[in-house]
Order: C-alpha cells, then sequence, then structure tokens
C-alpha cells in the first residue's frame, strides 16, 4: 500500500487533515454522472435560481454592455455599431456629469443620515426603560413597506409652499415666507434625500437592533460594575462591538442610496431644471423620454453607472471579510 | 497507481485527475448550468438582434384583436360605439383592448416591438418620432386594400407624408389638426363668488392679470395653475403664447430657420415672469405635474388652468362634480387687442395597424369606422380632443363649454405646413436628431422655481444648438436621402389660411 504525501493532503483536506493519521489514503472523488445521480435533486432546486439570475441579471448585464456600443434609437430593431462613440458623448454630456454629481451627492449625504440616525433610534429602542418599544419600531417600520412612488406623491404635498412643512416653518419663525422644497434648484435634491432616509430609517434601524442583541448583557453590566456612565459604556464597549455591523448596514444602505428612482421621479421628476436629476433619471429620461429613444447611449451610461455600483459590490464583499475576521478576532 | 497520480497533481487541485478519469467538479456543473441557462436565455430573446417576427411565417389570426392606446376618457366610446357594435357585427372577432398612459404606453411599445408582440392596433403615445421612421423601420402595414377610406368624408385631410406613403394609405386622422393645449378654463362658481361676470373675457395678457388679481381677491383663492413639473408642458405653453404674440411657431417658414429666441418668445417670458411675479400663479404650481393641476383645479383651489380640450373630458370622468360646479373658457389671450393665429401642424394618424396584426382586415374596418360621421359625433361626446369633423360637435349633445372651446379652436387655429409631408426623407432628419436640453420649457421651470434666469441667452444657445444638430443630422442622412435645408422652407405659406395639399403640390 502506498502513502499519500502529508504536506498534499493537508492542502487537500485543510487544517484538519493535520489530524488524521498519514495511513488513510485518499478517495477519488465521484464522477459528474455518480454525483448526479446521488444529488440529483440539489441540482434541480438550484436549476430555478441559475435560470432567473441567468435570464434576469447576467443577460441584462451583458446586454447592456453590448448596447453601450450601437446607436440605437428605440423604434429600430436593431442597433448599428459605433464602438465607443456613446461614451465619448457621454464625456461630453454636462447632464450626464450633473446627474452623476447628484447620485454622489445624494450618496455621500443619505447613507451617513440613514446609519447614524437608525442607530440612535435603535439604541433608544433596545434600552429596558423605553417604553411603548414595540409600538414605536412598528411606526418606524412603516414607511418601509410603503411604495416608493406613493410616499413620492404625498411628499409632493407636504413640501410644496401650501403644505403642512412649509406652514410650520414660517408659523415657527424659521421661514419668512413659504417655500417649495421640491420646486426649488436648491433644496430640491436634498428634500428628496431626506424623504428617502425618512423611508428607509426603519429598516436600518432593524438591523442596528439585530447587531445590538449579540452584544451579552454580562459585557455591560461588568462595564457598569467598573464604573463606566452610558456614555463610555457606548464608546468603549457598545461602539467597538458594532464596527463590524457598521461596515456591512453601511454598504449594503450605500447600494440602496443608487436605487432611488421611483421616490425622485414621482417627487421631483429629477428637476426644476435638472437640480434634483439622479443618474436613474437620466438613463431613463435618454431611454424613454426624448423624443428619439436613444437605448444605445442610455446604456452606456447605464454601464458607466453599473461600474460604479459593481466597485461598491466588491468594497462590500471586502469589508463583509473584514467585519468576519474582525468578528472571529473577537472571539 | 492512484499515489502517483495525487503526487502529480498541483497541490492546489488536489481532485483534479488526468485522462478519461478527469472529473467535473460542483462549481463547474453550477457554472456550466449557468452558461446554458444564459444560453437558453440569450436564444430566446431578441433584444438588440433582429426581429423574432423575420425569421417566422406570417402572422395567423385567432381571433382575437389586440388593441393599446391612452385614451382613458374616451374608454367608455370605444367600448360602446366602436368595440360592441364591431364584435356583434363580426362574431368571429374578440377585441381586446389596454389603456395605459403615454409614457408607459411609448415604452410598452418599443418592448413589444422587438420582441414581436406588438398589438394589431396602437397610438403612438410615447414615441414622439415620426410615424415615417417607425414605417421605415417595419412596424405597420398599410390599411387601404381592407377598407374604402378614400370615400369618406375625412378623405381630404389624408396627407402623403402623414397618413400615405409611396402611394399606400397607413392611417387616418381621427382627430382635428385645429386645436391647442393651452386654453384657459375657469371656474364659474369662483368667477361668479368675486362678482366677476363669466362673460366678461380677458382679450389680453393685461386683462388676464387684471381678472386674476380681482377673482383672487374676491374668491379668496389662488389665481392660475401652471404645473411646473413636466418641462413638455412648459414648453408648448411657452410656443403657442409666444403665436400669440405674432410667432409662427418655432421655425419660421419663410426661412426655415429656428426663432426660439426672437421677441414674442422674450415676451411670452416677461408675461409668465410678471404672474409670477405678482403672486398670481397658484404657489405650488412647480411642483405639480397637468395632471395633478387638473384634480387641485377641481378641487376648487385656483380659478384658471390652461390646458387641452381634453380637460373637460377628463373631468366628466374622474371629477364630473367640478363640471356641475361651473366650467368655462377664454380664447387665449395675446399681448394685443388684435388675436393672433395659432398654427398647428396638420392632424397625424392616431391609429396604426402593426406589422405583427393578426387581425390586419378587422383592424382596418375598425379605423374605418371611426373615420364616419356616427362615430366622429361618438367622439364629440366624449369631449377629448376635438374630432377630425368639427362640424359634428355642433350637433352632438356636449357641455357649452367645449363646444365653445371648439368653436374659439375654429377661430383661432390655422394649418400649418409640414416638412415631413412636404418632402420624403424629413422622417430621417428627425429620427438623426438628438434631443437638446435644456429647452424653453427648462429654462421657465427653472424661472418658475424662482431661479434668476437668462432666458435671452438660454434661448439663443438653445435656438444655436438646435440648428446646429439638424445640420448635423441633414449631412448625416444626405448619404441615404436627397435632402437639404430647403425641406423646412415654405415660400408660398400664407399665414392667413390653412396650408393644404395642393399647396404641398404647388412648392
Amino acid at each position: 500500500m502506498t502513502h499519500a504525501d502529508p504536506g498534499l493532503l493537508r492542502s487537500a483536506t485543510g487544517a484538519k487533515s493535520e489530524a488524521v493519521s498519514p495511513d488513510v489514503t485518499p478517495r477519488a472523488a465521484p464522477g459528474l454522472l455518480a454525483r448526479l445521480r446521488r444529488d440529483w435533486w440539489i441540482y434541480l432546486f438550484l436549476l430555478p435560481t441559475i435560470v432567473g439570475y441567468g435570464a434576469y441579471t447576467v443577460y441584462p448585464l451583458v446586454a447592456s454592455w453590448w448596447y453601450a456600443l450601437l446607436d440605437w434609437p428605440g423604434f429600430a430593431a436593431t442597433g448599428t455599431f459605433i464602438g465607443l462613440d456613446n461614451f465619448e458623448r457621454l464625456m461630453a454630456d454636462g447632464l450626464f456629469w450633473n446627474s452623476f454629481g447628484n447620485s454622489l451627492i445624494f450618496l455621500i449625504c443619505a447613507v451617513p443620515l440613514r446609519v447614524g440616525i437608525a442607530l440612535f433610534l435603535a439604541i433608544l429602542l433596545n434600552r429596558r426603560k423605553t417604553p411603548f418599544k414595540g409600538f414605536l419600531r412598528t411606526l418606524f417600520f412603516l414607511p418601509v413597506v410603503t411604495t416608493g412612488a406613493i410616499i413620492g406623491v404625498v411628499f409632493t404635498l407636504l413640501l410644496d409652499s401650501s403644505g403642512p412643512v412649509s406652514i410650520a416653518l414660517v408659523t415657527a419663525g424659521l421661514l419668512d415666507s413659504p417655500a417649495n422644497f421640491v420646486a426649488n434648484t436648491g433644496t430640491s435634491l436634498y428634500a428628496g434625500i431626506a424623504v428617502w432616509v425618512w423611508k428607509w430609517l426603519g429598516i436600518t434601524m432593524i438591523y442596528w437592533l439585530a447587531a445590538l442583541q449579540t452584544i451579552p448583557d454580562d459585557v455591560r453590566e461588568a462595564a457598569m460594575i467598573d464604573g463606566a456612565g452610558p456614555g463610555r459604556e457606548f464608546r468603549h464597549i457598545t461602539l467597538p462591538l458594532l464596527i463590524p455591523f457598521l461596515v456591512i448596514i453601511t454598504l449594503i444602505d450605500t447600494v440602496g442610496a443608487l436605487n432611488v428612482f421611483d421616490l425622485m421621479y414621482t417627487l421631483t421628476g429629477g428637476g426644476p431644471s435638472f437640480s434634483s436629476e439622479v443618474i436613474e433619471i437620466f438613463i431613463y429620461r435618454t431611454a424613454f423620454g426624448a423624443t428619439v429613444p436613444q437605448l444605445g447611449y442610455a446604456s452606456a451610461a447605464a454601464v458607466l453607472f453599473g461600474l460604479l455600483t459593481m466597485g461598491l459590490a466588491v468594497g462590500q464583499a471586502v469589508g463583509v471579510r473584514w467585519a468576519r475576521r474582525a468578528t472571529g478576532a473577537m472571539k | 497507481m492512484a499515489s502517483q497520480r495525487t503526487t502529480t497533481a498541483h497541490p492546489s487541485a488536489p481532485h483534479a485527475l488526468s485522462g478519461s478519469q478527469r472529473t467535473i467538479g460542483r462549481r463547474q456543473v453550477l457554472g456550466a448550468s449557468g452558461a446554458g441557462a444564459v444560453a437558453l436565455a440569450l436564444a430566446a430573446c431578441t433584444g438588440g438582434g433582429q426581429s423574432a417576427r423575420e425569421a417566422s411565417e406570417a402572422p395567423v389570426g385567432d381571433g382575437t384583436l389586440q388593441w393599446w392606446d391612452q385614451f382613458r376618457p374616451l374608454t367608455g366610446t370605444f367600448e360602446d360605439e366602436l368595440f360592441d357594435p364591431f364584435m356583434s357585427e363580426n362574431s368571429e372577432i374578440t377585441i381586446e383592448r389596454q389603456q395605459l398612459d403615454a409614457q408607459d404606453l411609448g415604452q410598452a411599445l418599443q418592448i413589444a416591438r422587438r420582441s414581436s408582440q406588438l398589438p394589431d392596433v396602437h397610438s403612438l403615445a410615447g414615441l414622439d418620432s415620426s410615424p415615417a421612421a417607425l414605417l421605415s423601420n417595419g412596424w405597420f402595414q398599410p390599411i387601404g386594400e381592407f377598407a374604402d377610406f378614400e370615400s369618406t368624408e375625412i378623405a381630404d385631410q389624408l396627407l402623403d407624408g402623414i397618413h400615405r406613403f409611396d402611394g399606400e394609405l397607413y392611417s387616418v386622422p381621427m382627430f382635428s389638426g385645429r386645436w391647442h393645449e393651452n386654453v384657459p378654463w375657469y371656474n364659474t362658481a369662483l368667477m361668479e363668488a368675486a362678482g366677476i361676470d363669466p362673460a366678461e373675457e380677458p382679450a389680453t395678457w393685461d386683462e388676464l392679470r387684471d381678472i386674476t388679481r380681482r377673482v383672487m381677491d374676491g374668491a379668496d383663492t389662488e389665481g392660475i395653475f401652471v404645473p411646473g413639473q413636466d418641462p413638455a408642458y412648459l414648453n408648448q405653453l411657452v410656443t403657442r403664447l409666444a403665436q400669440t404674440a405674432g410667432a409662427p411657431g418655432t421655425i419660421d417658414w419663410t426661412s426655415g430657420e429656428y426663432i426660439q429666441d426672437t421677441q414674442p418668445f422674450l415676451d411670452t417670458f416677461e408675461f409668465l415672469k410678471s404672474l409670477l411675479d405678482d403672486g398670481l400663479l397658484h404657489s405650488a404650481s412647480p411642483s405639480m405635474g397637468p395632471r395633478d393641476a387638473r384634480a387641485r383645479w377641481a378641487a376648487g383651489e385656483a380659478a384658471i388652468y390652461p390646458w387641452g380640450a381634453w380637460f373637460i373630458g377628463g373631468l366628466m370622468v374622474d371629477e364630473p362634480e367640478a363640471v356641475e360646479r361651473g366650467i368655462s373658457c377664454w380664447h387665449l389671450p395675446g399681448p394685443e387687442n388684435e388675436r393672433n393665429t395659432i398654427y398647428s401642424g396638420p392632424p397625424g394618424g392616431v391609429f396604426w395597424v402593426s406589422a405583427d396584426a393578426r387581425e390586419p382586415e378587422a383592424a382596418s374596418q375598425l379605423l374605418h369606422r371611426m373615420s364616419t360621421r356616427e362615430f366622429q359625433a361618438a367622439l364629440a361626446r366624449a369631449m377629448d380632443q376635438p374630432p377630425a369633423m368639427l362640424e359634428v360637435v355642433e350637433e352632438a349633445d356636449v357641455h357649452p363649454a367645449y363646444a365653445e372651446c371648439i368653436s374659439f379652436f375654429e377661430d383661432d387655429v390655422l394649418i400649418a405646413p409640414s416638412p415631413e409631408a412636404g418632402q420624403p426623407g424629413v422622417w430621417r432628419v428627425a429620427a438623426e436628431m438628438r434631443d437638446i436640453r435644456p429647452h424653453a420649457g427648462d429654462l421657465l421651470q427653472s424661472m418658475l422655481a424662482g431661479e434668476d434666469v437668462d432666458v435671452k441667452g438660454g434661448l439663443t444657445h438653445f435656438r444655436d444648438a438646435v440648428s446646429q444638430e439638424r445640420d448635423r443630422a441633414i449631412e448625416s442622412v444626405q448619404k441615404d436621402a436627397e435632402i437639404d435645408l430647403g425641406a423646412w422652407v415654405f415660400e408660398n405659406w400664407d399665414p392667413t389660411r390653412d396650408y393644404e395639399q395642393s399647396d404641398y403640390d404647388a412648392r
């Protein structure tokens, strides 16, 4: 009987192999047909996901890259290959960069607000002394399950110059005259950010509540016994333990902040004067709202936008790995 | 021997075997399955490639005729006056209608076209490009062989390049070309509450300002809706008001040049700015779309709303109590007492029979029925866009305000030349031209939002940009079509009468 090389065995079976006797001979993996016969039900259950992912994620992604290279009016069955001309046009299109900038501003302002306010609420609702916790959690979560387009329409009324927000601010002396927050070039984007943060606060708060409940009470109690007040306990105990969750929650919210079409389209329509036109509205307007729909050009914009979100996804993956390592190190 | 094989394998791939014993891992199975699924999906989809129709046989009907349009107020008219009678006479045909919002319809049609699922009959809402461009891309089929359209009462409105292409008829006008989008509709109850005689009509912009101020003071209400969230609405409003100030439109037909930065357009902006500065516009106007404004007009929030003839038909469907309360309209006032003419293009085809139609004969016969006096009268009763036979409105059972609106159109609106009707090939330029933004509607939107707008600079920039874009588009299509700037010049245009087929022939 021949023996397997111990070094190879280690790399083949992982660290646990080190405990395995070198006398054990590795078995050859069964062939595909044998495994299909044995585990056919696993592949059967996977098939719908694979088909769905292929049809609704991979195909549109690949197709949009191809379309980005075409001059393709929406009414024509085919487009004409023009290489990178669409990207060249995009580089010189001020409205594209305006919408790109608006999306970045949205991201930079909205994500910290959503993450920070949700953490604050979660801490309050995680305290034993807080009354009506269940009711308040439901209250904050309600906007999450409300359609974005409906919220956009309702807030158009709430935030216009005859709406209650404007009237309240004038009555309180904070404004000299009524203001239409969604129809002002200086405030429309920020009105969208505020409404988006309010809408999605509840789900981020739930993430934080789940994270807070992973912190053992005895750690906190030990800190209290050692004389730490609520502030020091939060700074030195709770916050460090929440950092791995912060990374994940921030990245999830960041991706969410790049998908705001329904809300912004119904709230401001991208206006006035393109002041709140985020990249998704730009793509939609170019593809479907133009006199001659430009599917190739819109696809090129979507590809650039896709590259940005892909970068974020890679960041998320790195963040998750880092969080896992950090969690493992704490154990 | 197994150990010898494993020792020759790369350490990082311990299960990899050589020769005939090579196996496939789970990841490879998943990858292969995924690739197969994608390949299947790609094979099934036709987007970006040729239409699936190109590789298939001509469609065979199963007796179901699909019909898509955006005319919600006409639902009853279509069902009661067109579809039901047709189906009772043709029991083998079932008509299935889908009503979509205009923009949704445009998207749905684009997608349906690429997957060869166009309905038998559809309108072109949301597809603002030239019907000729769509025709050249194989969207439609002719209808003349299935019904005698030349003997209908609207035959004189059929134009080459608009309805007829290469001698084949593809569509017919359902609505009149004699209309505009900015009829000043007003709430008579508010006027009466303010002590204003509803018959008192503001002929000029100054008089409109005055009457608005009086109704606001007298009835404690807001003044005029100008829904600012929709740049297309604003763009149209600017053009129509500029026409009341003497502009022929956005093009000077005697030279073919764009004229968006001329005095009538500047006067229009000045007038609208004065309404804003005087507080005569509804304060929430900048954040409203046209339909929002209609709902808020119906709720009595403001007295006046300039919108199309369909305003009252829409109210009859959604807010009939607002019509019962009291509604009427005025001519669109101009800067001077002497009213200038409003020019609209010739009426286009509204419904088209798609190349994918499975029941083209039945579809053509339905379009023929729409060209009859009976259906045109039914159309008038729905009080939507004015029917192609305007004269039927007088005989139809319509609200007096709608009848008045149509009579104002007859007073004020003339049919303008259409470059597409004048020269085949213009559609190629239209299809090649890219949108230029910001346009006049965008500038007005900024102004309504309180921005300090350089109107003259903005309009001149737009005029220059759109002129350059047209030049580029002409140059781009010249290899396929004989066309030049002359296609936009109509030297025989007489501003005092309609431009007709004979005028095109005489160019």
